[in-house]
């Protein structure tokens, strides 16, 4: 795999990541 | 409580379980078969920019409009697409039957999609069982999905009954789960479904990362390089119009908006609950499983037993072929196949169950909210109706009654009602007015860029996406031209009876509009 490739696995990953445990985070924080 | 009801109005146990209840309904079979494909196509890593291009301003503002329009109407007690579209726009008497799209396009691809689901519960035991142990090439492998649909007859099946047993387990599996209900039936089994899939999807996924280089004599056939095939860039595709499409209509069809499903989920929802963090969770959830789990699987697992080539053309093959030919031969090959194979199905069955019961709400909430029927009694007519409606699919599947529906149903209509739903909420109900119901309780803020988004780009993207498919597949597809001649009376009987399925809607909005009014004035 390329340096790209792996830029944009590395990117994709982690920003989708951070999102999903700030959601999480949020979400949870504030029992429903 | 209503005082007519038969029933009180139901709720959802927990903020967790609604979002959970709507990313399953998001995250089914597309994530993991579809998405691979669609990237690989077109661009590999590069793809990846409109993608999130189309994430942010298609999905997500799809996404908050269905969840805030739905949680709108719930306070009237409305709960489906014509009695929401009523309360979002009530001076207009006609509004409600364009919320008829919102009821029969989920109906109609339930009909097909259970079908389907139940293929993924069949290969599941297959693999147990080591049904297709003796199919070692993609020919034979191909062959034996073709003798379970019943579309020949060879040494594996000599007809569709094998097939028949397992669509009725998931469907009476369809049927259960929503007659038990929203919150002991469909929020349980997404609750408890998710942590499965999740597990299950990772495990495979460690297993294909570890899969290193089987073969020492093509030392290029590593799962690095399979990798490498899905995200190495291809800058030139970004400046193809038809990459920019792919990519949204991937994001609009993995989010599940335009269905009138999140609709539905959202009106059970209290007025002062979130919706705006509940909505971004759900996208999110359903992004973790489609890039980081979807997108590590097939196309790598691929690449390490098939090389670059095989794999390009496993790519353009579809996603059908990519998880019932395919994914059977890469498990065939790795240690404790069989059962990495059963957990690999038994995962997509799951995910097409938590869509399924999802896409069979609208019309049993329909029948309930409108006519006073209790649940059960309403889950059991949905039932026998879309049971012989799934007999067209199964019997003649080979005609192209799936793909016909697929077209419309899950297509067109989809497409076609989320772009009704974006004007009535940015335009009809009103930016201003719309702006402060997705903040109501809200525990995130939007960035204000949104309003400018909903009221003018998605609009826009949802009008070029819908002029590009008519130009390019609607209108050719409504004329037969790509349809071989010995199937065309076969698919217009298949038209005919969608057109039938939408004229007794209708009607049934109309019937139940009509004693609604007679209610109120006795009262």
């Amino acid at each position: 795999m390329t340096v790209t490739g792996w830029t944009f696995l590395v990117v994709s990953w982690g920003t989708i990541l951070s999102l999903a445990i700030f959601c999480f985070y949020r979400t949870l924080k504030k029992k429903g | 409580m209503a005082e007519w009801r038969k029933e009180p109005r139901e709720a959802w146990g927990s903020k967790l379980g609604v979002i959970l209840a709507v990313a399953g309904s998001a995250i089914g079979l597309g994530n993991f078969l579809r998405f691979p494909v669609q990237a690989a196509n077109n661009g590999g890593g590069a793809f990846m920019i409109p993608y999130f291009i189309s994430f942010l301003l298609l999905g997500l503002p799809l996404m908050w409009i269905e969840w805030t329009i739905g949680r709108f109407g719930g306070g009237f007690d409305r709960s489906t697409a014509p009695g929401i579209f009523e309360t979002v726009w009530q001076k207009n008497r006609f509004v409600k039957y364009f919320g008829v799209i919102g009821i029969f396009g989920p109906t109609v691809i339930f009909t097909y999609y259970c079908y389907v689901e139940s293929w993924l519960l069949g290969y599941g035991v297959f693999a147990l069982t080591g049904k297709y142990a003796s199919c070692t090439d993609h020919a034979s492998m191909a062959a034996f999905l073709q003798g379970y649909q019943g579309l020949v007859q060879n040494e594996h099946f000599s007809s569709v009954s094998t097939a028949y047993c397992f669509f009725l387990i998931a469907f009476a599996i369809n049927t259960l789960v929503v007659w038990i209900g929203l919150r002991g039936g469909i929020e349980r089994v997404c609750k408890y479904g998710m942590l499965v899939l999740f597990v299950f999807a990772i495990v495979i996924l460690i297993r294909v990362v570890t899969l290193g280089t089987p073969d020492p004599a093509r030392p290029e056939w590593s799962v690095n390089n399979g990798f490498g095939f899905l995200w190495n860039s291809q800058w030139g595709k970004l400046k193809e119009a038809k990459v920019w499409l792919a990519a949204a209509g991937q994001i609009f069809f993995t989010l599940s908006v335009g269905f009138g499903v999140i609709l539905t989920y959202a009106s059970y929802l209290r007025k002062r609950d979130d919706v705006a963090l509940s909505g971004l969770t759900a996208a999110t959830t359903n992004e973790v499983a489609e890039v980081i789990l979807g997108g590590s699987i097939v196309i790598p697992a691929a690449f390490v037993f098939f090389g670059p080539q095989g794999t390009m053309e496993i790519a353009k093959g579809g996603a059908f072929d990519l998880g019932f030919v395919t994914m059977p031969l890469v498990l065939q090959k790795v240690a404790c196949g069989q059962l990495f194979a059963f957990l690999w199905f038994f995962l997509l069955f799951i995910a097409g169950v938590t869509s399924s019961i999802s896409l069979a709400l609208p019309a049993v909430v329909f029948l309930q909210d409108e006519f006073n029927l209790d649940r059960k009694t309403a889950s059991i007519l949905f039932a026998v109706v879309t049971f012989n409606l799934c007999q067209v699919v199964i019997f003649f599947n080979g005609q192209g009654s799936l793909a016909e529906m697929d077209f419309w149903g899950g297509t067109f209509c989809v497409v076609l009602f989320a772009l009704i739903e974006v004007i009535l909420f940015a335009w009809v109900f009103g930016m201003d007015k719309a702006w402060g119901e997705l903040h109501s309780g809200s525990d995130i803020r939007i960035p204000r860029i949104y309003r400018f988004i909903i009221k003018y780009v998605t609009p826009t993207f949802l009008l070029l996406i819908l002029g590009y498919w008519f130009i390019q597949e609607g209108w050719p597809t409504l004329l037969l031209e790509k349809t071989p001649s010995d199937k065309v009376p076969f698919v217009i009987g298949v038209r005919v009876l969608m057109v039938d399925l939408f004229a007794a809607l209708a009607f049934l909005v109309w019937l139940a509009w009509r004693k609604r009014e007679n209610r109120e004035a006795t009262q």
